[in-house]
């Protein structure tokens, strides 16, 4: 359905996106997780048409988007990582500025606001401007407003940033029955790795501009099939401990943060004696020492030696 | 288009402060400036000793002929007390065949005003003594009438055309600001993402650019139009029926100001700046412009050059043109032509400018 070769943007002399391919089966739903400032929505705005990309293609059943908007345009639903509403405007006048300018109109307007109201769980309050919503509701309003003209892919830009578990279970949901049900075609934008594993069938992971893995989410962690993450949390954290750590034989990896390490170790290595041997040695106290079995978190972390959220 | 352009309006229904703002700020300037030389109209009390309450009456509607002053009967009490309280400077006695004048303190406009009256007057008694003489029949002044009203014909134009100089300048400057500061929305818009989602939506970027453009124009253009027909009727200004050539050196201009808030924004692409910037455009360009005071007492030659590069300057002296000399269209195709390919000018650079930032 969706193409995407080669593409490339630089703002200047800083290279936004360098290289990233990917592709969107019709009915798929398929994360792009990535770190802050990683170059996911310089991506999504050069898929969306708003950004011409400096090199690369992307193409819509075959068709060069740049060339032939029109094409995408009218089955195409974005959700902008801000809120991107007239404050002062209503729920409900927001909706049909929108869906007027997609040339829905009359009876056919009325009734879609409505239905996407529900969905969203807004229509008590959709003669309220939308400056008096909460930080959640206004979230959802910014998604209904891209579901106005019923797309049939939708591309969603962090769409839960900052707001309470709540809407944010909510909002993940409504996502998951869109796709299940209606068939929509999700392009999920996030670094919230549990909404991707919980939400999409494929993932992308981009860094510095690249995408540097992608697969189902089964293929992802298979790539940390040969390995397993030891978390070991201390009192407090000493450099010689975690040079004993590193030296040691079978660790492949030593992350520091603020709890402890994480060690990532050859699969059925059973390091735990030589582990508090070393704290005892480096007159460290462990709290807590637990064997994990990898998440797509520990993917990116082995693939980048940062994790995804600081 | 329509759509965004409904859709502004709405905006501005919802926040209507400044534009209401603006044309109340134009009405208050224009009346208290423009206003206050009207009522200077002089009134003089007139009271006698000798004659009759009928001959006064009759002397005073005789007298009142004349416009430009109005004579109002008092007597002599009165205007004592009311000069003593300083409530009116100076009063006229009239006799039968002279007069006086009561002051009580020096008042500026004293010497015009004793300079009228004793034309006006001496020529009173020179036709009641012809009358006198000829108590049967028609006496006929010509010359001297005829002087006396070219003389206020000459002041009364003055009067109007400071007048006319305040409101258009007013109403133009004002206009100005409102165009201006809606146009911030434009980079609101941008910043906000509806912009970008009008963007990706199927509405083409021409459309989405005339739908913002006309909105301001709009405005402007209701703002002016409020504005005169305000002031016009609240101090009884004629702006005469010369109404085509007025209209199209109106409408030139605020297209000349609509494409220049393009630029500027293209510039400026942010509002805490352009809050700033606009004023200091505005006014600068309004005091050039001779939107505050008449071009004609600026002597400084480089200051009337930069004039003529400002669309304020060539709209303003173009309306006051269309109203005081009623010329055709087709004798103000260069103010019009200037404006329009100001428009033109500041129009394309913008967009461009625009256009190239947010692809980069
Ligand atoms: N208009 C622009 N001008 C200059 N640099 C830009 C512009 N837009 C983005 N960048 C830079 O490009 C890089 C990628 O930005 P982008 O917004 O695509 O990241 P992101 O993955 O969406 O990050 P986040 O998770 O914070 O939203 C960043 O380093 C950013 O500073
Ligand atoms: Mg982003």
């Amino acid at each position: 359905m969706i193409e995407v070769k080669n593409l490339g943007k630089n703002f200047k002399k800083k290279i936004a996106v360098d290289d990233v391919s990917m592709y969107l089966d019709e009915g798929e739903s398929v994360g792009l997780l990535g770190p802050n400032g990683a170059g996911k929505s310089t991506t999504i705005s050069m898929i969306s048409t708003l950004l011409p990309p400096t090199k690369g293609t992307v193409k819509y059943n075959g068709k060069n988007v740049l060339k032939e908007p029109e094409e995408l345009r009218p089955i195409l639903g974005v959700v902008p990582q801000e809120i991107a509403l007239y404050e002062e405007l209503s729920a409900y006048e927001n909706m049909s500025f929108f869906g007027k300018v997609y040339g829905i109109s009359g009876k056919k307007l009325e009734d879609k606001i409505q239905e996407t109201l529900d969905l969203v769980g807004l229509k008590e309050r959709q003669k309220d401007a939308v400056e008096t919503y909460s930080g959640g509701m206004k979230r959802r309003i910014n998604i209904a407003v891209a579901l106005m003209h019923d797309p049939e892919i939708l591309i969603m830009d962090e769409p839960t940033v900052g707001i309470d578990p709540q809407s944010r279970n909510y909002i993940l949901e409504m996502v998951r029955k869109l796709n299940r049900e209606r068939g929509l075609t999700v392009l999920y934008t996030s670094h919230y790795m549990e909404e991707v594993e919980k939400l999409c069938d494929r993932v992308y992971i981009m860094d510095h501009g690249q995408i540097i893995a992608s697969g189902t989410k089964e293929e992802l962690k298979s790539i940390l099939s040969n390995e397993e993450t030891i978390q070991i949390q201390v009192e407090e954290t000493k450099s010689e401990f975690r040079d004993l750590l590193s030296s040691q034989e079978g660790v492949n990896q030593v992350l520091e943060d603020e709890a402890g390490y994480n060690l990532i170790v050859s699969k059925g290595e059973q390091l735990l004696g030589e582990i508090f041997d070393h704290a005892k040695q480096a007159n460290i106290k462990i709290i807590g020492i637990h064997v994990k079995t990898p998440t797509l978190e520990d993917v990116f972390l082995h693939l980048t030696g940062r994790k995804l959220r600081d | 288009m329509l759509n965004v352009f409904m859709l502004q309006w709405k905006r501005l229904i919802k926040q209507p402060l400044l534009v209401l703002l603006f044309i109340g700020l134009t009405v208050l300037f224009v009346y208290f400036m423009g206003g206050a030389q009207i009522n200077s109209t002089v009134k003089i009390p007139v009271y006698s000793e000798t004659l009759t309450e009928a001959e006064l009456t009759d002397w005073i509607e005789r007298l009142n002929k004349d416009a430009s002053i109005i004579f109002e009967p008092t007597d002599y009490e009165t205007a004592k007390e009311d000069i003593r309280m300083n409530e009116i400077g100076f009063a006229l006695e009239l006799e039968e065949d002279t007069y006086r004048i009561l002051a009580g303190r020096q008042d500026e406009q004293l010497p015009v005003i004793e300079q009228q009256l004793n034309q006006i007057l001496t020529e009173q008694f020179r036709l009641e003594e012809v009358r006198k003489e000829f108590p049967t029949s028609e006496i006929e002044v010509k010359d001297f009438i005829t002087l006396l009203e070219s003389q206020l014909v000459e002041t009364g134009s003055a009067q109007t055309q400071y007048q006319l100089q305040i409101l258009v300048g007013m109403a133009f400057y004002f206009s100005v600001y409102t165009i201006l500061f809606l146009q911030i929305s434009l980079v609101e818009e941008k910043r906000m993402g509806t912009w970008n989602r009008l963007i990706f939506s199927p509405i083409s970027k021409t459309k989405l650019y005339l739908g913002h453009l006309s909105y301001y124009y709009l405005v402007g253009l209701v703002q002016i139009l409020l504005s005169f027909y305000i002031l016009t009727n609240l101090l009884g200004i004629d702006l005469g029926t010369n109404y085509l050539p007025m209209a199209a050196i109106t409408l030139a201009f605020l297209f000349a100001i609509v494409s220049l808030g393009i630029l500027i924004t293209a510039l400026v692409p942010s509002p805490q700046s352009l809050q700033v910037v606009i004023p200091i455009i505005t006014t600068s360009m309004a005091m050039l412009s001779g939107a505050f005071w008449p071009l004609e007492i600026v002597s400084n030659r480089f200051l009337l050059f930069i004039a003529e590069l400002m669309p304020l300057k060539h709209g303003l002296q173009g309306l006051i043109d269309a109203i005081l000399y009623e010329p055709s269209i087709s004798e103000l195709l260069q103010p019009i032509g200037i404006l329009l390919l100001m428009g033109i000018l500041f129009m394309g650079s913008g967009i461009n400018l625009m256009e190239r930032v947010s692809k980069t």
